[in-house]
């Protein structure tokens, strides 16, 4: 059962020199420096993963780095293998997979470069998706707290009736 | 004598917007160039429903997303709160009884035949055949009342699949009531009774998606069963007790409007086979891990990270779900179908088409703006 | 003869039948279609659903509003010609809901339209709809 993600993680173990791990069946997870993210990115659409299920970014506050993951499928091995790598916070940029998968990549990164505010390089429509006229800070930061927001812009503390939103 | 007119000069595009306070449009807009009667290009415009779920889920405990994650498509909520419940036990480690696996299955594909039956309703209402939105969703309500008696309420259904199993057992009469209603659909599945020659006009060779652009622009489910790839993830990875039960795979060839609705109704009497055979093979015992009878809010989850597939009635749906030892999750990820199959897959179907065929290209793909926006 | 003020007179020939242009979001289309449906038929009451603001009596509000989608409730409330009615629909139109902690989504609805009946519930039956289109008779059948 186990034997084609064994086979498959020796070789991307040697051929990049990471350390990954197989979780359970079908799921493998692998690290890697950014710097080599489209090599493998290449390597493994040629191997056979030829479908971007998602792409995700993680904020790690106190590390101040943000984190992103892209989740492959592949329809003849049955594997899905999680690409993970590690980016600065305050300057965010990284070269984008476009030109690997097309346009399913591209509507992803669009809808990260607005919610968290990471440029990737390549990607030639960044517009908003979701929001329009929106001035403050990049939303799913983790240091925008929600609910002081909402607190301070459309409650308010003097309504008897509406205290119970402030405890 | 009769003046001859001038023809109209090269180049003379006008945009239109075909947009969310249109009657036949949902709460989406699509801006479109038009040369003539021909679309020349579409941009789509989503975010009218944008809430920001994913960080809503970042502030309540598991339990409290429970009865949130019914709300991310109001169209399907039992599947949405099977996918969260998987994601959830399988961070925490936690093992469900038997009873429990066969009690979701039964309710996630009667979702997905109520689901079905709704795209048939405004597939045929987009095309002009009034009657079949009218018999839709007539045929609907009878599927609404299961969940009344079983769950407690018409449309969300309070949380019923919790992470552990589910909330309550299936009351006494539950059993003879599914039978009598899944007899009473037979004639939403007969296609000889349900086509109409102008529907079958306005929906053959229209919209058309090859195999080889549906993969690039990342399609999942019944539409790219539609353009001949036979894959579905109850086969691929099964999770729960698909493994032990027998069903089969519709595909076709075309990929035009017509195969897409021959599919969902095709795919009704599959998931009625599934649900006779979920009730006969129905396991004795317990409905939830005994540990989560009495709910603590304050337990913590283990520090990891997870991803888990499931195929609901659109297409393939993805939580990633990250926890660092709190007692709620610290980043939730929600991958739906809809997400691609509005917004590249809609612009690039939509070039070259004529203006009076842009609705039964729209509603021939199943879409669900909420999904989209979380 | 019985003498009636203007604004009784206009608001008593809404009594005959309502015309209801449907601005719904995500949750009010589950609840609100079937009532066009073979079994809660709505049509018995004279109340059709018309494609387009200016032909139309009442405005339903079903459901939640963001920021991007309240500008245009706006400007279809404008287009519609006296007498109107607006009902709203639901939990989170009354104090914002169950997404109350959003930053996009709109907490009280009578801060941008004028509002003359709430119907609450998560979301609310059938029923609690066409009772509420009967006491809207009721009160035109009161007013002076």
């Amino acid at each position: 059962m186990t034997k084609k993600e064994n086979q498959l993680l020796k070789e991307i173990n040697t051929k990049f020199k990471t350390k990954g791990r197989i979780q359970r069946e079908h799921r493998i997870w692998v690290t890697i420096n950014e710097k080599k993210l489209t090599e493998i990115c290449k390597w493994l659409k040629e191997k056979g993963f030829e479908h971007l299920s998602a792409i995700s970014v993680t904020d790690w506050l106190e590390q101040k780095e943000y984190e992103l993951t892209y989740h492959l499928w592949s329809y003849d091995d049955k594997i899905l293998i999680t690409v993970k790598t590690r980016i600065n916070r305050n300057k965010p940029i990284i070269e984008s997979v476009t030109s690997i998968w097309g346009e399913s990549a591209q509507i992803h990164e669009r809808e990260l470069h607005e919610l968290f505010g990471v440029k990737f390089k390549g990607n030639k429509d960044l517009l908003p998706l979701f929001l329009e006229n929106w001035q403050g800070p990049a939303p799913f930061r983790k240091d925008f707290d929600w609910r002081d927001y909402v607190r301070e812009e459309f409650y308010d503390k003097k309504n008897e009736r509406e205290k119970v939103y402030y405890d | 004598m009769i003046e001859e007119m001038e023809p109209a000069p090269k180049n003379s595009e006008y945009d239109l917007y075909f947009g969310p306070a249109h009657p036949g449009s949902g709460n989406f807009g699509v801006k479109l160039k038009i040369d003539g009667e021909k679309v020349v290009s579409a941009r789509a415009d989503p975010g009218y429903l944008h809430r920001g779920f994913e960080k809503l889920m970042e502030y309540r405990t598991p339990l409290q997303n429970a009865v949130l994650s019914d709300r991310l498509c109001v169209l399907e909520p039992l599947n949405w709160n099977l996918i969260h419940a998987e994601a959830v036990d399988e961070l925490m480690d936690i093992q469900v009884p038997e009873r429990a696996k066969y009690i979701r299955v039964i309710m996630a594909e009667l979702s997905r035949i109520q689901s079905h039956i709704i795209w048939y309703g405004v597939f045929s209402k987009g095309t002009g055949f009034d009657t079949g939105f009218k018999m839709a969703f007539g045929y609907r309500d009878y599927i609404l009342d299961l969940f009344e008696l079983i769950t407690g309420g018409r449309v969300y259904p309070a949380g019923y699949i919790c992470p552990g199993g589910v909330r309550r057992d299936l009351p006494d009469n539950a059993k003879t009531k599914i039978l009598k209603v899944l007899e009473k659909m037979k004639p939403m599945i007969k296609l000889e009774e349900l086509e109409n020659p102008a529907l079958n006009a306005r929906a053959k060779n229209i919209g058309i998606l090859k195999l080889k652009d549906a993969i690039r622009l990342g399609v999942t489910g019944p539409i790219l069963r539609a353009s001949g790839m036979k894959i579905d993830v109850r086969k691929e990875e099964p999770y729960e007790v698909y493994d032990q039960l027998d069903f089969e795979i519709p595909t076709r060839k075309e990929g035009d409007a017509y195969a897409r609705y021959y599919i969902g109704i095709e795919e009704m009497k599959q998931s009625i086979k599934i649900v006779k055979q979920a009730l006969e093979k129905l396991p004795k015992g317990e409905v939830i891990e005994t540990s989560l009878k009495k709910p603590k809010l304050s337990s913590k989850i283990p520090e990891g990270e997870v991803y888990v597939r499931n195929e609901i009635a659109r297409g393939e749906a993805g939580i990633y779900m990250v926890s660092n030892g709190n007692n709620t999750p610290y980043r939730v990820k929600v991958r739906g179908p809809d997400f691609l199959h509005m917004i590249p897959v809609l612009e690039h179907l939509l070039k070259g088409v004529q203006i009076a065929d842009v609705p039964a290209v729209y509603w021939s793909l199943n879409i669900c703006p909420a999904d989209m926006d979380r | 003869m019985v003498k009636r003020s203007e604004k009784a007179k206009t608001m008593r020939k809404l009594i005959k039948a309502i015309w209801i242009f449907n601005w719904f979001n995500s949750c009010g289309f589950a609840e609100l279609v079937p009532l066009v449906g073979s079994r809660w038929d709505m049509e018995r009451f004279g109340m059709i659903i018309v494609g387009t603001p200016r032909h139309a009596d009442v405005l339903f509000i079903a459901g939640y509003q963001t920021q991007k989608s309240i500008e245009r409730a706006k400007r279809v409330y404008e287009q519609m010609a006296e007498p109107r009615v607006v009902i709203a629909l639901g939990s989170c139109t009354m104090t914002g809901g169950m997404y109350w902690d959003s930053y996009n989504t709109i907490k009280k609805l009578d801060k941008y339209l004028p509002i003359t009946m709430y119907i609450p519930g998560c979301p609310p039956r059938p029923e609690a709809v066409f009772e509420a289109c009967e006491k809207i008779f009721e009160h035109v059948k009161e007013l002076k």
